[in-house]
Parts: structure tokens; C-alpha cells; sequence
């Protein structure tokens, strides 16, 4: 993004078309100035209008949240102390933190050094192994949920390792249907690096492994972040396993936050006003993530495009 | 993907990504496989493949044997009973799948997930295409706006759900604003108009992933473009239609793959908004899926509609793997 900016300024024509100037405005200007206002006014509040909902309904009493009340009646920040205890969402939280967050560290390590055989090295093979990341990536998760949970209840009856209802099953479960997104974030960051150093590290006599660790690693942290962060997202959102492979003593957040609706079923209120302080808390980590590493993210999503 | 055009008269092998900077790196980098043996470089000794191991072992069985589990799954007569036994489940061949076709609503979900993926695009691209038009040229406040427009694709699915939801009960807050209006719509969350739900939650959601593909796009239009439609006094339609949009349509085409396959495959949305057993409105096909295994307990059954929806997922999947070029950097893996 910064690299097309950069290349604009230095224009034959820079002199009069520094950015923010009359007339560079005018011929880079895309839209008549009334229809831009309408577009950005539309769409502002169609995302911060419910947003902003999310934020009051939080502090909102149940019977309030019921009966449509956009300003509070009556404010209270009782809901976020409550919804630690009311049906185990500190639990959930610290399931999803651990599961989560170790997938992001084991996925983004393993995609590093995979990425690294890839791309550096060729051998029969690879391209039907990058081909395979792609393809493997887009296997829908409803696809794979029953089998998995066979394969891992036979692991219980036949081998005698108790996966289903534990942390290690959605660990290795999310770690590997993280890895091929990771990987080719990875291949596609490691491209982008000079080459020269590796093969001037070889030559003073590093081994792969040195290369990988000293050379490859301390400049690939942009994109190591944004495989982990990636690997992250995916345990963090994921809803399908979670809900079909824990017991309530390790089920994530996401499952937890279901639970604050339940109990309409019953014919009583929900914690409506709890499960929108839930859901904030929820998406709290995964929001300060991307407000952190925004830069780096929205490079890696659209990996490549924008460069 | 945007210079897609270009690599294609490009040699293959030294098709470096079209950025000037990576040229010189690229140049004789990364034969093909058939280069390999000739080419006796210092990449050519004592390959670390052993790198791939630990990742590859997780993948193969994680994936590729419950992928394939799941195909043979599909041809027992697997239930609550012989699901823990279920090497030995009696194989009753092609019934599953009869039965899927003939005698479930398979069919039904297959029509309900490609029409709600597709209406859920076809009002996306617009929108995404405005919000990258209107974010495009620097103006105050515009990386403020920027982010407030990635809200809905940061949030997770199962916060958007969560909270749409609630906005959504009856005499919620969605009925009481319309109620203002003087519009009544109905129930949301059941019966007949549950379909329009989930497009029009699956829109919120998931317009910001086509700003920022479209974004991308209008990032690569050269200056020189803009000077020269500037120079023509071209109107801004038509510059918009005839000068701008052509560079949009690599990035787009991806956007339709990629976001066609994330809306035919989201679980987390339906499941969330409307719980289980789904209203048969939005019994879409990964819910379809997922009840017959863990609500009826019809594991076969169920593994049969897994595989036909593999089978309709292979259509856009193979053109998303043809499109992308696999030793260039050019093409995103983009997903979620």
C-alpha cells in the first residue's frame, strides 16, 4: 500500500501533485463529493449503528434488551461482572485462550519451516503439495467434523487415548486445519525475501537449519505474525468442533456464549443483557489483534494483491 | 491476481511477480520441477526435507484420513448403535446416497445454499466496490472510516450471529425501529422469511471482505490513468465504468470464488442465528449436514450429504485452484 503511495510521489509530475493538493486531489477524484458523503454516511451506520447497539444493550437490563429499547432505561454495569460466573464464561475464555493461542504459536513454527522447504528447495512434488495446501484449505469444516470425531473415538477405544472432551483434541484439530492457510501465508511471505543472504550464509558455511533459524526467521516476523494471528482466528471462531468435541469443563468461549441464550427455552427471559456483555468480551481479544497488527493483516489477507 | 494478464506472456519459469524490486530475486529462483535434476545449485544438496514432516503427518491424518473415513463412512449403515463398532457396520453400498437424493432434503439445501450464496453477492459486490471507490482518495478521517468498515469481517461469526440474534427476537430492537416506520415484518428467526434472514446477516457480515479485494484492485490503477482520464475530462461514471472497473475485475473474480465458497460452507452463521433443528428455510447444506449426524444419529446418511457437498464445492474450488498461480506470489490464499 505504502510502496504505491511512495511510487505516485515520486511521479514525473511530483511537483505539482503532491498528495493533498488541489489538483491531485481532482485527478485522482472518483466520485462526485455528495455521492462519497451518502456512500460513507450509508455504510458508517449500517456497521456502527448495531455496534453501537452491542455497547448499549450491554449495559442494558434483560427486560430492557427484550423489549427493544435502543437507549438503557435504566444503565447498569452489573451484566460484566455477572458473566463470569453465571454459566461459566471464565472457564470458556481461558479454554479458548489456551487452545487458541497454542495453535497460533505451534501452526505458525510448523508453517515457518514448511513454508522454507517450499519455497528454497525443489524436489518432485512440490507443486502438487502447494496445490494441496490450497485445495485443502477450502474442505469445508461441516465436511470433516463427523469423521474426525470417529477417528478420534477409536483412538479412545482402540488405542486408549482419551481425545473427545479434552483441550488436546481442538488443539491438534484446529493446529492442522490451520496449517495450510498458515503455510501459504508463509510461502507467499518468504518469496518476497532476498535470497542472497541465505546463499551468502551458505556459503560461510550455515547449515539449513542455521539459514532457517538465523537468516529466514529474525526477517520473516511480519508474516509469522500473520499466520499465527490467522491460526489464532480460526480457533478462536470456530463454533462446529467445539460444540461437537468438549465436555463443559473445556468448552471455548464460543460455545459458552450460546449457553447465555438457552435458557429462553425455559420461557423466561434470557440474559440478553449478559450475552451481549459476553459477546464484547468475546470479541474484545480478536478486535485488539487486528487494531494491533492491522497493517500486517490486511497485507496477508489480501496477500500479494496489495503489495 | 490483478496482473494476471501480464504473467501469461511471461515465461513460466522466470515469471517473477510483476513488481520490479522482486525481479532480481526471482531470476533463476524456483525452477520446476523438471529443471530440478539439471540444475545442480546450492539448493540442491541436502534438501532439509525432513521439514515437512511433522507438518505433513498432522495434515495426512487429520485430514486426508477422516477425508477419506468419510467416504467409506458413507457407504455403511452407520447409527447410534454401530457407530462405536463402526469397522464392522454392515456396508450397504450406494443407499446412503439414494436415499440423500430421493428421500431427504438434501436437494432442498443444496438450492437454499447456492441461492442465499449467491444473493448474499450479488448485493456484496456493490456495496464492497463503493466502500473501496469512496475510501479510495485521502481525505480526513479517512483511515478511521477504513477501520470502522472492517468491524463486521474482524467480529467473529459467532459474535455477529449472537448479537443479530438478539437484535432480531420479537419485539426486539430490529421491530421496535421498524415499528417506528411503521413496518411490520413478521418473525425473523422462524418460519418462512428466515431464508431473508440469514441473507441479509450473511450481507452485514461479510461486505467488508469484497472492500477490501476491491481496495486492492483500485490500488494497482497507476497514476498515469487517473491523469489521463483527467486529461479526456472524462465524466466520473464513465471513467468509473471504462477506466476503473476493468482493473477490478481480477481482484473480484477471486473475491465471487472465495466468498461464494465461505457462504456455501458457513456453519457458524445459520447454526448460531437460528440454532438446531434449523427452520427448514435455512436448512442449508453444512446444517443439513450436522443435524442428521448429531440430532437424527444417521452417521451414514450424513456422511453421504458430506460427500455431495464436496462434490458441489469442487466446482467453484477447481476454478479458484486453476486461476491461482502456484509459484507466483500474486495470488492470495485469502479466506475466512
Amino acid at each position: 500500500m505504502s510502496a504505491t503511495i511512495a511510487g505516485r510521489r515520486s511521479a514525473p509530475t511530483a511537483d505539482v501533485d503532491r498528495p493533498g493538493s488541489h489538483r491531485q486531489h481532482e485527478v485522482l477524484r472518483l466520485l462526485p463529493g455528495p455521492l462519497l458523503v451518502i456512500i460513507l454516511v450509508f455504510l458508517g451506520a449500517l456497521v456502527l449503528i448495531p455496534v453501537l447497539y452491542i455497547f448499549l444493550a450491554s449495559v442494558n437490563s434483560d427486560i430492557g434488551v427484550a423489549n427493544g429499547e435502543f437507549w438503557p432505561s435504566s444503565v447498569t454495569f452489573e451484566n460484566y461482572s455477572k458473566i463470569w460466573t453465571s454459566v461459566g464464561l471464565a472457564t470458556g475464555l481461558t479454554n479458548s485462550v489456551l487452545v487458541a493461542g497454542s495453535t497460533a504459536v505451534v501452526s505458525a513454527a510448523l508453517s515457518v519451516s514448511t513454508a522454507f522447504v517450499l519455497v528454497r528447495y525443489s524436489f518432485r512434488g512440490r507443486l502438487s503439495i502447494l496445490r494441496g495446501l490450497l485445495a485443502l484449505q477450502s474442505v469445508p469444516g461441516t465436511l470433516m467434523v463427523l469423521p474426525v470425531f470417529v477417528l478420534f473415538s477409536s483412538a479412545a477405544t482402540y488405542l486408549g487415548i482419551q481425545v473427545i472432551g479434552t483441550q488436546w483434541g481442538l488443539f491438534v484439530t484446529y493446529l492442522t486445519f490451520a496449517m495450510p492457510f498458515s503455510t501459504w501465508v508463509m510461502v507467499t511471505y518468504l518469496r518476497g525475501l532476498p535470497k542472497e543472504l541465505e546463499e551468502a550464509a551458505k556459503i560461510d558455511g550455515a547449515s539449513n537449519l542455521g539459514v532457517l533459524f538465523r537468516i529466514v526467521l529474525p526477517l520473516s516476523w511480519p508474516g509469522i505474525v500473520v499466520s499465527g494471528i490467522f491460526a489464532f482466528l480460526l480457533g478462536w471462531n470456530d463454533v462446529l468442533f467445539a460444540s461437537v468435541m468438549t465436555r463443559p469443563e473445556s468448552q471455548t468461549a464460543a460455545v459458552a456464549l450460546q449457553i447465555f441464550g438457552a435458557s429462553q427455552e425455559g420461557g423466561a427471559i434470557p440474559y440478553y443483557g449478559q450475552m451481549m456483555a459476553a459477546a464484547l468480551v468475546c470479541a474484545a481479544p480478536v478486535v485488539i489483534l487486528y487494531l494491533i497488527f492491522q497493517r500486517y493483516l490486511v497485507g496477508g489477507l489480501t496477500a500479494g494483491g496489495v503489495k | 491476481m490483478s496482473t494476471d494478464a501480464s504473467h501469461e506472456v511471461r515465461p513460466a519459469v522466470e515469471s517473477a511477480a510483476g513488481r520490479a524490486p522482486r525481479t532480481a530475486n526471482d531470476a533463476g529462483q524456483q525452477p520446476g520441477p523438471k529443471d530440478g535434476p539439471r540444475r545442480k545449485g546450492l539448493s540442491e544438496r541436502n534438501r532439509p526435507l525432513w521439514m515437512l514432516i511433522p507438518g505433513g503427518v498432522l495434515m495426512i491424518i487429520i485430514i486426508v484420513v477422516p477425508l477419506l473415513l468419510g467416504i467409506y463412512m458413507s457407504i455403511l449403515n452407520l447409527d447410534q448403535y454401530t457407530l462405536r463398532k463402526w469397522v464392522s457396520a454392515p456396508i450397504i453400498g450406494v443407499e446412503n446416497f439414494v436415499e440423500a437424493v430421493t428421500n431427504s432434503p438434501l436437494l432442498h439445501a443444496v438450492w437454499l445454499s447456492v441461492s442465499y450464496s449467491l444473493l448474499a453477492m450479488v448485493v456484496t459486490l456493490p456495496l464492497g466496490i463503493a466502500a473501496a471507490v469512496a475510501t479510495q482518495n485521502a481525505f480526513k478521517g479517512r483511515a478511521l472510516i477504513r477501520s470502522v468498515f472492517l468491524i463486521p469481517y474482524v467480529l467473529p461469526s459467532f459474535v455477529v450471529a449472537t448479537v443479530w440474534r438478539t437484535m432480531l427476537q420479537p419485539g426486539g430492537i430490529v421491530d421496535e425501529a421498524l415499528a417506528t416506520v411503521g413496518i411490520h415484518v413478521g418473525l425473523w428467526l422462524n418460519g418462512p422469511q428466515t431464508f431473508w434472514t440469514l441473507v441479509l446477516v450473511q450481507i452485514w457480515a461479510s461486505w467488508p471482505f469484497i472492500y477490501l479485494l476491491a481496495l486492492s484492485g483500485l490500488q494497482s490503477v497507476d497514476h498515469e490513468v487517473h491523469e489521463a482520464s483527467a486529461l479526456d475530462g472524462a465524466l466520473w461514471w464513465n471513467k468509473l465504468r471504462y477506466v476503473i472497473f476493468p482493473y477490478l475485475k481480477g481482484p473480484l473474480a477471486l473475491a465471487f470464488l472465495i466468498g461464494m465458497l465461505h457462504h456455501i460452507n458457513n456453519f457458524t452463521l445459520p447454526f448460531v442465528l437460528f440454532g438446531v433443528p434449523a427452520p427448514s428455510d435455512v436448512e442449508v447444506l453444512p446444517i443439513l449436514t450436522y443435524v442428521t449426524s448429531f440430532q437424527s444419529f444417521r452417521f451414514g446418511l450424513s456422511a453421504a450429504m458430506a460427500f455431495i457437498s464436496l462434490v458441489l464445492i469442487a466446482i467453484p474450488l477447481f476454478v479458484y485452484l486453476r486461476a491461482v498461480k502456484l509459484d507466483d506470489a500474486d495470488t492470495p490464499g485469502a479466506k475466512k
